[in-house]
């Protein structure tokens, strides 16, 4: 089917979401359109805006509008604890946990050598003057339960440790209600090796 | 013309992945029989994906797929026995080791020496022993292989049995020649370091030393002079990890 430019612009334009291929992008455009011309305007001044004005914390690299971050500036947060994650979906992700009530770094990405993803990609340089400010009791190495996360970790551990400071990295297992028998094999002995005592 | 085909539970390792559409992946492997192999991985990255904790690197694979070797598509993986992981200090030396492989070996050519060499170079970077000598070994193994073999043991030319207490000079590409007159310290080789790297025995540090300089030359000749990135990313946390 062969749609008028503007409406084919449209769809051409919405396929650069992610998971949303001709069908779906057709199927946005025509409710966009037919039902919520107002939803639609919205849609685009929120997203030219975004585009326009959201940058990365100067602090934690997380996305914001400002300098710094609603949680780099929250004064009820504990400026004494730091976690690193890997990207904004992380931080998100840690938010809705409910369990964590101090700071955050995002490293927009792991260790990827054979891509040329070294320290200066990852922002190690602002990480590093984020420990030299002092004040910081233990640091979080949250990222991800990869082979690249593990090297990552590994290596933002030893400049944290070098600095004195307790660096920690989250535990990896069995998830809640799941089943021992359908755990894969590198997920168990991960919870094996990991595991703590009854006290 | 490349024959389509399907390989079951090919013994195999995973060398380099990259995200590919929204919930799939483009998988380099390194494979016993079929040598290295591209393959699509449609839906691996989907959060329910059980196939995410198994498509790691460094872990034994046995891989399933049909079509070319050179952008097949991927039907299955599971783990192939025992995996010791590596230490994390040591996973910047294993990626060295498959850039190396993505960049040198070329497709779809069985290379079962090769595979077996980079499984024991594994297997001894995750343990007790010292991390220089298997990748020296390895690099080594990979070049002879390659069709780049060096002659360690005698000199270009002549032929001769090279003399432990002698200096020598490689040129990459041609071979060994002897030192004529005093070489300054490190612009050449001790006979008895290249007989050391020869017999695939690197004791001393020295020895080590050595290899490492000569692989590296032998290397970056047939590399064309392209770098490695995994080399640049390791000098850079080398140098984070050195400073003060």
């Amino acid at each position: 089917m062969k749609y008028s430019p503007t409406l084919a612009r449209l769809i051409e334009a919405l396929r650069v979401l992610p998971g949303v291929g001709q069908k779906s992008a057709q199927r946005m455009a025509f409710h966009l359109l037919e039902r919520d011309r107002e939803g639609a305007l919205g849609l685009s001044a929120a997203l030219a805006d975004a585009a326009r004005d959201v940058g990365q914390c100067r602090r934690c690299r997380m996305l914001t509008d400002g300098e710094l971050c609603v949680i780099c500036t929250a004064p009820a947060r504990d400026a004494g604890l730091l976690c690193v994650v890997e990207s904004p979906a992380d931080v998100a992700a840690v938010e809705q946990s409910g369990g964590y009530r101090g700071r955050y770094f995002v490293l927009m990405g792991h260790l990827s050598p054979i891509d040329g993803i070294g320290p200066a990609e990852l922002g190690v340089e602002q990480f590093e003057a984020l420990l030299a400010e002092g004040g910081l009791r233990e640091v979080i190495l949250a990222t991800n339960p990869t082979v690249e996360g593990e090297a990552t970790a590994h290596f933002l551990g030893e400049l944290v440790a070098r600095r004195g400071i307790k660096a920690s990295r989250i535990a990896h297992g069995v998830p809640v209600g799941g089943e021992l028998e359908y755990v894969d094999g590198g997920t168990l002995a991960h919870a094996l090796a990991g595991r703590q005592v009854i006290s | 013309m490349t024959v389509r085909q399907r390989v079951l539970l090919e013994p195999a390792w995973l060398l380099h992945h990259r995200p590919w559409s929204d919930s799939s992946r483009i998988l380099e492997l390194l494979t016993r029989d079929h040598g290295r192999v591209t393959l699509f991985a449609r839906g691996v990255r989907r959060g329910q994906s059980a196939l995410k904790a198994v498509l790691q690197p460094f872990v034994p694979l046995s891989v399933s797929w049909s079509g070319r070797a050179d952008g097949g598509t991927f039907a299955g993986a599971e783990l192939a026995g025992e995996c010791r992981p590596l230490p994390p200090g040591r996973i910047m030396s294993g990626f060295y080791l498959n850039e190396l492989l993505l960049r040198l070996l070329p497709r779809e050519e069985a290379q079962p020496e090769i595979f077996g060499a980079y499984s024991v170079a594994l297997e001894a970077l995750a343990g007790p022993g010292g991390e220089q000598e298997p990748l020296r070994l390895f690099e080594k193994l990979l070049l002879d292989q390659l069709g780049y073999g060096l002659d360690l043991a005698h000199e270009a030319g002549v032929g001769e049995p090279l003399a432990e207490d002698r200096y020598y000079h490689f040129r990459p590409g041609h071979g060994i020649f002897r030192a004529v007159a005093e070489p300054s310290p490190g612009s050449a080789y001790l006979g008895a370091d290249l007989l050391a790297l020869a017999a695939g025995r690197l004791e001393t540090a020295q020895a080590l030393r050595s290899a490492r300089q000569l692989l590296r030359e032998a290397l970056a000749h047939c590399l064309e002079g392209r770098g490695l990135r995994s080399r640049d990313v390791m000098l850079a946390l080398r140098r984070l990890e050195g400073d003060e």
